[in-house]
């Protein structure tokens, strides 16, 4: 008995150093691949140490850890800062809201070219509505802004019927819409792809015996259609779920051109922006701080994906982790 | 060998058959609200097209010129005499070129090395490359490295630490690892070394693949702007899109004046608009299905 455990264990080294040199070439491949996350990814996570000091530009990372600690003084003062809770609110509203939206408008618009018989047409508008999804926020904003602003063409039309200037630019609440709906013009196309794959990919047999039963289309779509895509819906939700409180920078940023827009920020001041604004727009906060916030987001969000993940995995289904 | 066919993607159901495979009022209804879906978002193009090509003078008169009387192409005239533009175009050409072939390289090695079996430490490095999908050090440690690395204020920000992208490392892991094996082992017995596997046969299989990924970052880079916005101050290094902000979001007078061209003319922004789309909208049409290839075969299986 020992002496099969010490061959298996020779065996194992000798598999392990063969192992090595016949992966030589492929050793080689994966070395930027290393260098490239310590550097890039790696690198960072260890400098969210300075959340924990009185970070100095002069001393580095190191030197702050060593000569500025201050435990959780960041972390105190962020929690008693009025606008970081302001802020976590609004993530989380917006954040929450776009991911249900471009998750049921992802759906309907797959939903709506599957069912839809007309072959060519539905080329024709399947590129139409994923384009918009390869331009970037500064277009898309550039383009909303134009089109919808105070002296633009469509509150011109209102106008004309009688109705008040539009102030999507100006006004909090419409603001968020204006939010709302572009996310929703320039991704529901793009998201409703992998929908239409899945239902390619249900067994025609359903639709078959459904018709047998006499199913209506609609029945067909809740009693098929919408279970078949059941486990791709869920874990594309799962995986945007950890997005929560991300809600888009970059369309903030653009949408209220460059962070310029002073009536409606309030009303859309994200976590992301009062990080950019504290460090590098004058926001006043010190790089300790900012990178407080930093982690207590990631933290969240991190938790958030395993949460959901557990709960979807109790509810039967498949997870991702 | 079967050619791998990319535009027989299963995205339409086959017609089935039964009694209700009629042309009805329901396929009607959906009929509409799809037109009415694709006309929204073709109408700011639309829109901004006219507008660009409007005499400022007339759209001040009525600012909803879905039709115009009179063509002029003062607005593209300014564009085109906006060294900004030029400039701008310049840089973002590089990052298209040189960024996405960079990009490309080691993408498609590191995906070729994980998609291979039986090598020392795979798992380990995919958990580590994994992780990073979930978690990350946040914008002011990344603040800090970049600044580190002397890369404040130079053209590299905008190209090296895009590298890997680690979706699109994955595709083509994935497409690496759905090519039979066999390939592999009948090459061996042929004597290919390590080097012609991967460069002589499996590249040349992935082309599909390879022109997908290739895409997605070849956008990523005519798109690029939060890297030059947050690293870069210099007029120089804008990019075409950042150049855009400049243009877009300073606001206008609002004030026709005829004869002049004013830089902050809205036809002259709708015009710079247009410029930055107008090879996305030539190209997409007939690309769309890479895109579309990309993202199936990623998500279904990874």
């Amino acid at each position: 008995m020992e002496k099969l455990l010490i061959k298996r264990k020779q065996s194992y080294a000798y598999s392990f150093k063969r192992r090595f040199s016949a992966s030589k070439f492929l050793l080689l491949m994966i070395i930027p691949a290393i260098i490239y996350y310590a550097v890039f990814c790696y690198a960072p996570m260890y400098g969210v140490l300075i959340a924990f000091t009185k970070y100095s530009p002069k001393k580095g990372i190191m030197g702050s850890v060593t000569d500025n600690w201050i435990g959780f003084d960041n972390f105190k003062f962020i929690f008693n800062y009025p606008s970081f809770w302001t802020a976590f609110k609004n993530t989380l509203i917006i954040g929450s809201l776009k991911i249900i939206i471009s998750f049921t408008s992802a759906i309907l618009v797959a939903l709506l070219i599957n069912e839809l018989r007309m072959r060519f047409f539905k080329k024709g508008v399947q590129i139409i509505v994923t384009f918009p999804h390869f331009l970037s926020w500064v277009v898309v904003a550039s383009l909303f802004r134009l089109t919808l602003s105070e002296t633009g063409g469509i509150s011109y039309l209102v106008q004309q019927l009688g109705g008040q200037p539009l102030k999507f630019l100006s006004d909090g609440k419409l603001f968020l819409s204006l939010l709302f709906s572009s996310d929703v013009w320039k991704e529901a196309g793009w998201s409703s792809i992998i929908y239409i794959a899945t239902m390619a990919g249900i067994s025609t047999d359903l639709y078959e015996a459904a018709n047998i039963d006499g199913a209506s289309r609609i029945q067909k779509i809740w009693h098929v259609t919408l279970p078949g895509i059941r486990p791709t819906a869920i874990l594309l939700l799962i995986m945007s779920v950890g997005g929560v409180l991300s809600a888009g920078f970059d369309q903030i940023y653009n949408l209220t051109g460059s962070l310029n827009n002073a009536i409606v920020l309030d009303s859309v001041q994200i976590i992301d922006v009062l990080i950019y604004q504290g460090t590098f727009g004058g926001g006043g906060l010190t790089m300790g701080q900012t990178t407080a916030i930093g982690l207590f987001k990631s933290l969240v969000g991190f938790i958030l994906v395993i949460t959901t993940d557990r709960i979807a995995k109790l509810c039967g289904e498949r997870g991702i982790i | 060998m079967a050619k791998i066919k990319i535009d027989k993607l299963p995205l339409a159901r086959k017609e089935r058959p039964g009694p209700s495979n009629r042309f009805g009022g329901f396929d009607v209804v959906l009929f509409i609200i799809l037109l009415i879906f694709a006309l929204l978002i073709i109408f700011p193009f639309y829109y901004l097209f006219v507008v660009s090509i409007t005499p400022q003078e007339i759209y001040v008169n009525n600012p909803l010129t879905l039709w115009t009387p009179k063509i002029t192409f003062d607005a593209y005239k300014s564009v085109f005499n906006d060294s900004r533009i030029w400039g701008g175009l310049k840089i973002t050409l590089i990052l298209l070129f040189g960024g996405t072939l960079y990009q490309m390289f080691f993408t498609v090695i590191t995906g070729y090395a994980l998609s291979r079996n039986n090598w020392v430490g795979k798992n380990f490095v995919m958990n580590m490359i994994l992780v990073t999908m979930f978690f990350g050090g946040g914008l002011i440690p990344y603040y800090i490295l970049i600044k580190t690395l002397g890369m404040i204020n130079t053209i590299w920000v905008m190209i090296i630490p895009g590298a890997i992208d680690t979706f699109n490392m994955l595709l083509m892991r994935n497409y690496f690892a759905s090519l039979p094996k066999e390939l592999e082992e009948s090459a061996k017995i042929d004597g290919a070394n390590d080097v012609q596997i991967f460069v002589k046969i499996f590249l040349p299989l992935s082309l599909p693949m390879l022109a997908t990924v290739g895409l997605f970052f070849a956008v990523g880079n005519w798109n690029s702007w939060y890297n030059g916005m947050l690293f870069n101050s210099s007029q120089n290094l804008k990019t075409l899109q950042q150049v855009l902000q400049d243009i877009v979001y300073t606001p206008s007078s609002g004030i026709p004046n005829p004869g002049k061209i004013r830089i902050d003319d809205e036809s002259m922004k709708m015009a710079a608009i247009f410029f930055t789309i107008i090879p996305m909208m030539l190209f997409y049409p007939f690309l769309q299905r890479y895109f579309v290839k990309g993202i199936v075969v990623g998500a279904i299986k990874g």
